[in-house]
C-alpha cells in the first residue's frame, strides 16, 4: 500500500518538474465554442512550452471584465469581445489591463444575414433596401439578440433607424443564443426564409452559407451613437469589423514578459478558426480535441508564436 | 497497448476488433501527451499501472478493441435516433400542440392592448371574486400600483398572463390525469415514476428536444416547457385528495344508489377540493418558478430583466425584477390561499 501511495505521490511531482520559471496562470475560458478552444491552446502552449501551472477559470464576457476590474484576476482573456464589454476600455485607460493581441487577425463579424439560397432566388435581398421592401420573403422577422448582449442596444436603435414598424418587419426578441443559432440551422435546413443577426468566426456562420446584408456604409459615429441605450438620433450605420481582443491583466505582463510575448502572439484568421469550428461541429470533437486537432495541423504556425526555448520542448512532444 | 486487450484476446474477438488506424477518431489532449514520449509496452507491471488502471468504461475498452463504439458513439446515437422519430413526433405533436400557441399569443396581445386603468381594477375584482376579502385586495391594488410606479407593470402584466394560461392548462389536464390516476392502481404506478421525473429532471434537459421539435420563435415552446414542470403537483394532490376521501362517505353514497358520476361529481371531487386547490396553489407557484428559465427560449416577462441582470452584471436590474416576481408571488400565493381557505370553509359545513 505504501508503495502504492510513494508511486503516486512520486508521479504527480514529476510532471510539473520544470514550473518554477513560470508559476501559476488563470486563464479565462468564455462559454462559447471559438473562445473555449483558443483557451485550450493557450493553456497547452503555456504548459508545454513554458512550464505554467494553468487554470482554465470558465466565464463569460461581462463576468471576465467584471473580476479583472474587482479581483485583477483572471490573468488572461482570451477573445475578448470589446464591444459588449466597454469596462475594458476603463481598465486599459486606468493601466490595470492591456491588450496583448487582435485574437482574430481580420477582426470579428457582427452583421444582418439572410441565407444564400434567399438571395439566389432573390437577389435583391442582399441589402437592407431590398429585404424591407419584401418583408414576406425573409419570413416578415427579424432574428434579434438576446436581451444583455452588446448587439441589442444597437439593433434595437438600427430598428428605430429603418423604421421596421411601418415596412411590416417584426422583431422577435430571442431568449438566449442558443435560440438564436438553432433558429439559422433549423431555417437552413428546411431551407426557409431568415433575416436575423449573427457574429462570427462562429460554428454557425462557418457550416451555413449565409449572406451578409449590405446595410449601407459604416460611420463612426453614428454607429457609436447607436451603440448607447439612449441614443437621440438612431442612424443607419452598417456594423465595423468587431475588435476582438486577447487581454491580460498589467501585473501578469509584467511578471511574465516572456509568456506575455507568447501571448500577444497567439492570432488566427477568421477563416482558419471558421473552418475549425465546422471541424469539431462535424466530428462531436470537444474543444480539447478541436485544440488538439489545430495543434497537429498547424504546426508552423504556432511554432512562431512561442520564443526558442518553448519551442525547442514543444517540438518534442510532437514527433 | 491499453489495459483491456485481454478481453478481446480471450473471446477472439481480435479481429472484429481490427487494426486502429490512427486519425480516424478526434485526439486527446492526453494522446498527444503521451504520443511523443517513446512507449516500452512489456517493462513488466509497475505499481503506477495498477494505481492507474481504467474503469473499464466504453472509452477504455474501445482503446483496445477500435470497434467497440465509444461513448460519444452512444451520445450521437442518441441525438441520431431523436432526430429519426422527430419528423414523426413532430406531425402528431405540432398541431396537437398550436392552440397553445395560440393561447399564449393571444394571452400576451390582452396584456399588451389593456390599459394599465382597465386591467388593473379587472385584476383587483378577480382577486375580490376569489378571496371575498378587502384587505387582499387593497394589498394586490397596492402592489400592481408598486410595481407600476417602478416602470415594471408591462412585465410583470405579460409575466401574469403567461402564467394564467399555463396553470389553466395544467389545471384542465392535470386534474383528469389525477382522476384516473386516483381510480387506477396500474396507472398511478405508470404515472409516479414520469411525474418524478419530469420534477426532478433539470429543466434545460427538456429545453433541448424542445427546441429540436418546435420553431424557436413560436410560444408553446416555453409553454410546453412551463406546463411539464408546473403539472405535477396538481394531478398529485388530486389524486391523493381522491384517494383520501371517507370510504365512509363512499359507502353512504352507494348505499343511496349513486351512480359512479354521481359520486365522481357530488362527492369526490367536492370533499377532494382542499387538496385540488392547495396542487392548484402549488401549480401557480411553479409556473412562477420558470419564468426566468423560459425566458431563455424567449418568454418575454420579468424572466427577460433577470437574464439581463445575469448576463451584464446589472445588479439593480436583476434584483428589481427578481423583487416584482417575488410580490407576483406573493400576490398570487394569497389569493389562492385565501380562495383555498374559502373552499375549506364551505366544504366544512356539510360535515356537521
Amino acid at each position: 500500500m505504501k508503495k502504492i501511495l510513494m508511486a503516486a505521490a512520486l508521479s504527480v511531482m514529476a510532471a510539473p518538474a520544470f514550473a518554477q520559471d513560470c508559476g501559476e496562470v488563470s486563464v479565462a475560458e468564455m462559454n462559447w465554442a471559438s473562445a473555449s478552444i483558443i483557451s485550450k491552446v493557450t493553456e497547452f502552449l503555456m504548459t508545454q512550452g513554458y512550464g505554467c501551472e494553468v487554470t482554465l477559470v470558465p466565464s463569460a464576457t461581462t463576468t471576465a471584465v467584471t473580476s479583472l476590474a474587482e479581483n485583477n484576476e483572471p490573468d488572461v482573456v482570451p477573445e475578448l469581445w470589446v464591444n459588449s464589454a466597454p469596462l475594458f476600455l476603463e481598465l486599459e485607460a486606468e493601466g490595470k489591463a492591456k491588450t496583448a493581441a487582435n485574437v482574430f487577425s481580420d477582426g470579428g463579424t457582427e452583421n444582418w444575414w439572410v441565407p444564400d439560397y434567399l438571395v439566389a432566388a432573390h437577389p435583391e435581398l442582399a441589402t437592407i433596401d431590398g429585404i424591407l421592401a419584401n418583408p414576406e420573403l425573409v419570413g416578415g422577422t427579424f432574428h434579434n439578440c438576446p436581451d444583455g448582449w452588446g448587439c441589442r442596444i444597437a439593433n434595437d436603435n438600427l430598428i428605430k433607424a429603418f423604421d421596421f414598424a411601418s415596412k411590416g418587419m417584426e422583431v422577435f426578441n430571442h431568449g438566449s443564443g442558443e435560440t438564436l443559432a438553432a433558429a439559422i440551422a433549423s431555417a437552413y435546413e428546411k431551407q426557409e426564409p431568415f433575416f436575423g443577426y449573427y457574429y462570427g468566426p462562429t460554428a454557425v456562420l462557418g457550416r451555413y452559407n449565409m449572406v451578409a446584408v449590405d446595410m449601407g456604409p459604416y460611420n463612426a459615429e453614428t454607429h457609436a451613437c447607436n451603440q448607447t441605450p439612449d441614443c437621440a438620433t438612431p442612424g443607419i450605420s452598417s456594423y465595423p469589423a468587431a475588435p476582438v481582443l486577447t487581454v491580460v491583466t498589467s501585473d501578469f505582463a509584467e511578471r511574465q514578459p516572456a509568456v506575455f510575448d507568447l501571448v500577444s502572439n497567439i492570432t488566427f484568421t477568421s477563416a482558419d478558426l471558421s473552418a475549425l469550428l465546422a471541424w469539431q461541429d462535424d466530428n462531436g470533437a470537444s474543444a480539447e480535441e478541436a485544440a488538439v486537432y489545430y495543434l497537429t495541423q498547424n504546426k508552423d504556425t504556432w511554432m512562431t508564436w512561442a520564443n526558442e526555448d518553448a519551442a525547442a520542448k514543444l517540438a518534442a512532444i510532437f514527433p | 497497448m491499453a489495459t483491456y486487450d485481454f478481453i478481446f484476446d480471450r473471446l477472439g474477438l481480435g479481429d472484429w476488433c481490427g487494426e486502429r488506424v490512427t486519425g480516424d477518431a478526434p485526439m486527446t489532449m492526453a494522446e498527444l501527451l503521451a504520443g511523443g514520449k517513446s512507449q516500452n509496452p512489456e517493462a513488466g507491471l509497475s505499481w503506477s499501472d495498477v494505481w492507474n488502471v481504467p474503469f473499464p468504461s466504453m472509452d477504455a475498452l474501445n482503446e483496445a478493441c477500435p470497434s467497440f463504439a465509444r461513448t460519444r458513439d452512444m451520445t450521437r446515437g442518441v441525438e441520431d435516433a431523436f432526430l429519426a422519430v422527430k419528423d414523426g413526433l413532430k406531425v402528431v405533436l405540432d398541431p396537437l400542440t398550436q392552440p397553445l400557441s395560440w393561447l399564449l399569443d393571444g394571452a400576451l396581445y390582452v396584456s399588451h392592448a389593456t390599459p394599465w386603468w382597465i386591467m388593473i381594477p379587472v385584476l383587483l375584482l378577480l382577486t375580490f371574486w376569489a378571496s371575498r376579502s378587502l384587505r387582499l385586495v387593497g394589498f394586490v391594488c397596492m402592489t400592481l400600483g408598486f410595481l407600476g410606479f417602478i416602470d415594471h407593470f408591462n412585465y410583470a402584466m405579460e409575466t401574469l398572463s403567461i402564467i394564467f394560461v399555463c396553470a389553466a392548462l395544467c389545471v384542465v389536464l392535470g386534474v383528469p390525469i389525477g382522476i384516473a390516476m386516483s381510480r387506477n392502481d396500474r396507472l398511478q404506478r405508470i404515472m409516479i415514476p414520469i411525474l418524478d421525473m419530469l420534477q426532478t429532471l433539470p429543466t434545460f434537459v427538456y429545453l433541448i428536444p424542445l427546441i429540436f421539435l418546435f420553431s424557436v420563435t413560436e410560444a408553446k415552446l416555453y409553454g410546453i416547457a412551463i406546463i411539464l414542470y408546473a403539472i405535477v403537483p396538481v394531478v398529485r394532490l388530486t389524486d391523493l385528495g381522491i384517494r383520501l376521501v371517507d370510504k365512509e362517505v363512499i359507502e353512504a353514497g352507494h348505499a343511496y344508489g349513486m351512480t359512479k358520476r354521481q359520486m365522481l361529481f357530488g362527492v369526490e371531487i367536492p370533499l377532494a377540493l382542499p387538496n385540488i386547490m392547495a396542487g392548484v396553489n402549488q401549480t401557480i407557484m411553479m409556473s412562477l418558478a420558470m419564468v426566468v428559465i423560459a425566458s431563455l427560449v424567449s418568454a418575454p416577462g420579468l424572466g427577460v430583466l433577470v437574464l439581463r441582470g445575469i448576463r451584464n452584471l446589472e445588479l439593480g436590474v436583476g434584483l428589481i425584477a427578481g423583487l416584482g416576481i417575488v410580490l407576483l408571488a406573493v400576490i398570487l400565493d394569497r389569493v389562492t390561499k385565501a380562495a383555498l381557505a374559502r373552499v375549506n370553509a364551505a366544504s366544512a359545513v356539510p360535515r356537521h
